[in-house]
């Protein structure tokens, strides 16, 4: 027969009790839509604004990004590139916040 | 459905109240053939119709109301007619003075008058600002969140009328567990969500046309029709065992004695009877004894007036707050449903008055205390004396199981010595010295049914998890979802941990960057990023410069992380402590039900 246990009376503070954990994957993704659409609305808002010569600044990203331009197309590179970025620090950064968390818990398995 | 109960079956159940027969039926319904032994004459234990003259009564009115789906449908296919639904009209009596209940917050404080009012709105804030600084009685928990001299005025005096000991003596664990919607996780769901049906559950309410009897008369049919037994008039006297199994039940019907063997064993009798029976080769050890012992239960002396008048008034029931007067609760019990009185020109009351084994109003004659509830009924202003025309007293001993500073430890003690007999369950209200109400008492009844046919319910679970018993699966996942999404979405961050996980990322991305353009070399290396030491003191587009920028990173992303959290978890208490506050507002309403 099932054990009779000791009632649970306690208000447990379940949430304030509870630390929060990051979904890496989640994180990750918006970081990476994040990164990536702010290098492609920047590119394209200065080809939209036009002028001579555009965007010399902006164009700078192309010593990390090969291929980067201030044009529509180097917008489309950027994109990617944007997202490759964000994707890898937005999941880092949930990895290792997570990491830490669990350490301070003494919990074993990573998230 | 005439057949001789039988002498022996695979289950006995002892008492035919709700636990009981909701027992019997789940076993039925898989084709088990329990019998279900039940002293009194009738079905419903305390939750029973007694009929006089007539006048149909219940042993205090029975709502009947669940949160729980599976219950509901339970009840209605049970009772599939006459199961009708009443709109509540109830009222609190309060220094003179009928208040609307559930209590509408300013409608109270209208009626009380202005200085009362600002008293309590006073004594509400300083309670805020100073609370007790231990919640260990009730009387601690009630006035940290309504105030001392709400607590005092309209709480106290009735809390202490219905358990018969000042509230101090009453621990907070009671409160927190009879007043659920006070936790942050109910309350936050609530809020998120909306919590339509605990609103309709405190505005309308189910009931048996003829009373609560007329529900389980209708189980016991079902019972019979699927070959159980419900026998009457039959008494458990003892209980024999070997080798912590149950062997044995000796009954007694009429002046007969008798003993059935026994497979499976469910009890709903009271627990420190139950101890006792167990106890008759002196086998329980003494601390079990004495826990058994120290349970106490608070009876209920019901005084049923009726009155020569069509109507009184139109509430259910009236809850009297106030030491002036020694009844608790008055029901109007036509107003329940018209089919309760023979005569429609006719009322009958029920005065419900609280009391211990042999204290002064138990050991009052049926005479004195009719004539002690004619009396009150006049001075509240309700009726006349002299419209009673006959009285009729019912006693229920062990109507309220009492919970005293330290219960929980005695109940502890007595459920791991009742775990060490295989076929014995205890369930129900007090056979699980619990304060249940119907519903979760027949949850017990039918978990154990299942654990007989081979489930491991925690019975000891029910009450605390507000759906335990989901027939449709479904509901769990969800509510399990449902409390995930809660604790993701407002559990605190922690703020080094992002700190440093932000300051990383970053310090990378900028070693990175100057690293990136130090290998790639050229003319004058990076001179747009060596701008960065206008922030980054001693920083250089170098390898030395890397690492400089790398603690930098390190040190503004850690800030700007900490901060961050720091910020999102205040934003994020701030918003509990509302929505905290919010429910325990909300919780005056319908405070009084579930004291
Ligand atoms: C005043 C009052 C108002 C209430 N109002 C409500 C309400 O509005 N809604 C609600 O849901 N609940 C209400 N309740 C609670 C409800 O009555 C109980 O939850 C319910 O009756 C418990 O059912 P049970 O089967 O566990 O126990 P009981 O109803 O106590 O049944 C136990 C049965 O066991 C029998 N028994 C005991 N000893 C023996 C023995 N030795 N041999 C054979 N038989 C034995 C008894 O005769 C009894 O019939 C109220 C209770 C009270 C006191």
């Amino acid at each position: 027969m099932k054990k009779i246990v000791e009632p649970v009376t306690h208000e447990t503070d379940e949430i304030t009790g509870y630390v929060l954990r990051l979904n890496v994957k989640i994180l990750g993704l918006v970081l990476a839509l994040l990164f990536g659409s702010a290098i492609f609305v920047a590119t394209n808002w200065l080809i939209i604004k036009g002028g001579e010569p555009v965007g010399p600044h902006l164009q700078l990203l192309s010593q990390y990004f090969p291929g980067y331009r201030v044009t529509f197309g180097g917008s489309l590179i950027g994109f990617i590139y944007g997202a490759a970025l964000g994707g890898f620090a937005g999941g880092l950064l949930g990895w290792i916040y997570n990491g830490i968390v669990m350490l301070k818990r003494g919990e074993k398995n990573s998230a | 459905m005439n057949r001789p109960p039988p002498d022996t079956a695979p289950v006995l159940i002892i008492g035919a109240g709700p636990a009981g027969l909701a027992a019997a039926h789940e076993l039925v319904r898989q084709d088990v053939h329990p019998v279900v032994l039940e002293k009194g004459d009738k079905a419903g234990g305390i939750a029973r119709t007694e009929v006089y003259r007539g006048y149909r009564f219940d042993i205090g009115g029975h709502r009947f109301f669940t949160k729980n789906d599976a219950v509901m449908k339970l009840w209605q296919t049970v009772l599939d007619q006459g199961f009708i639904t009443v709109h509540r009209i109830s009222r609190i009596y309060y220094d003179g003075r009928f208040l609307d209940y559930p209590l509408n917050f300013f409608n109270a404080l209208t009626r009380m008058g202005a200085t009362e009012s600002l008293f309590i709105l006073l004594s509400y804030l300083r309670s805020q600002i100073r609370p007790y600084p231990e919640e260990e009685t009730f009387e601690q928990w009630v006035s940290n969140r309504f105030g001392r001299r709400l607590y005092g005025k309209f709480f106290a005096p009735y809390t202490a009328k219905l358990w018969g000991m000042p509230c101090d003596r009453i621990p907070a664990d009671w409160a927190r567990q009879r007043i659920k919607g006070l936790s942050l996780m109910a309350a936050l769901s609530h809020a998120l969500f909306g919590n339509q049906k605990a609103k309709s559950l405190i505005h309308e309410f189910h009931y048996p046309e003829k009373g609560p009897g007329m529900m389980w008369e209708a189980f016991c049919e079902k019972i019979a029709e699927k070959g159980g037994h419900v026998r009457f008039d039959t008494k458990v006297m003892g209980l024999n065992h070997t080798n912590r199994r149950i062997t044995g039940v000796k009954c007694m019907e009429g002046d007969r004695t008798f003993e059935m063997p026994v497979e499976h064993l469910i009890s709903s009798m009271p627990l420190d009877k139950l101890i006792a029976m167990l106890d008759h080769h002196r086998v329980v050890p003494a601390g079990v004894s004495k826990a058994a012992n120290s349970m106490s239960h608070r009876g209920l002396i019901l005084v049923v007036l009726i009155l020569d008048k069509d109507a009184l008034f139109p509430d259910q029931w009236i809850y009297i707050h106030g030491p002036g007067f020694k009844v608790g609760r008055i029901q109007n019990f036509k107003n329940w449903s018209p089919a309760m009185v023979p005569d429609p020109h006719r009322t009958s009351l029920g005065m419900e008055y609280f009391c211990n084994e042999g204290d002064r109003l138990s050991s009052m004659s049926d005479e004195a205390l009719s004539a002690v509830a004619a009396s009150e009924l006049a001075r509240l202003g309700l009726a006349e004396k002299n419209q009673v025309i006959d009285t009729f007293v019912v006693r229920q001993p062990d109507a309220y199981p009492v919970y005293t500073s330290g219960y929980e430890k005695r109940l502890k003690v007595i459920g791991d010595f009742l775990d060490g007999f295989e076929n014995l369950q205890t369930i129900g209200r007090n056979g699980m010295h619990r304060y249940n109400n119907m519903d979760h008492s027949m949850q017990t009844g039918i978990l154990a049914a299942r654990n007989v046919l081979g489930a491991d319910h925690d019975l000891w679970a029910v009450n605390e998890e507000a759906e335990y018993l989901e027939e449709d699966a479904s509901v769990s996942p969800r509510r399990t979802l449902t409390e995930k999404m809660i604790l993701q979405s407002f559990a605190g961050m922690d703020k080094s941990a992002l700190g440093i996980a932000l300051g990383t990322v970053s310090g990378l991305l900028f070693f990175v960057a100057t690293l990136w353009l130090v290998i790639k070399g050229g003319e004058v290396v990076g001179p747009n990023l060596q701008l960065l030491s206008q922030y980054f003191f001693g920083y250089t587009v170098s390898v030395k410069g890397a690492f400089i920028a790398f603690f930098y990173g390190f040190l503004w992303g850690f800030l700007f992380g900490w901060f961050f959290a720091y910020l999102r978890n205040l934003l994020v208490a701030l918003h509990l402590f509302r929505v905290r506050k919010k429910a325990e507002r909300l919780s005056l309403r319908d405070f009084v039900d579930h004291i």
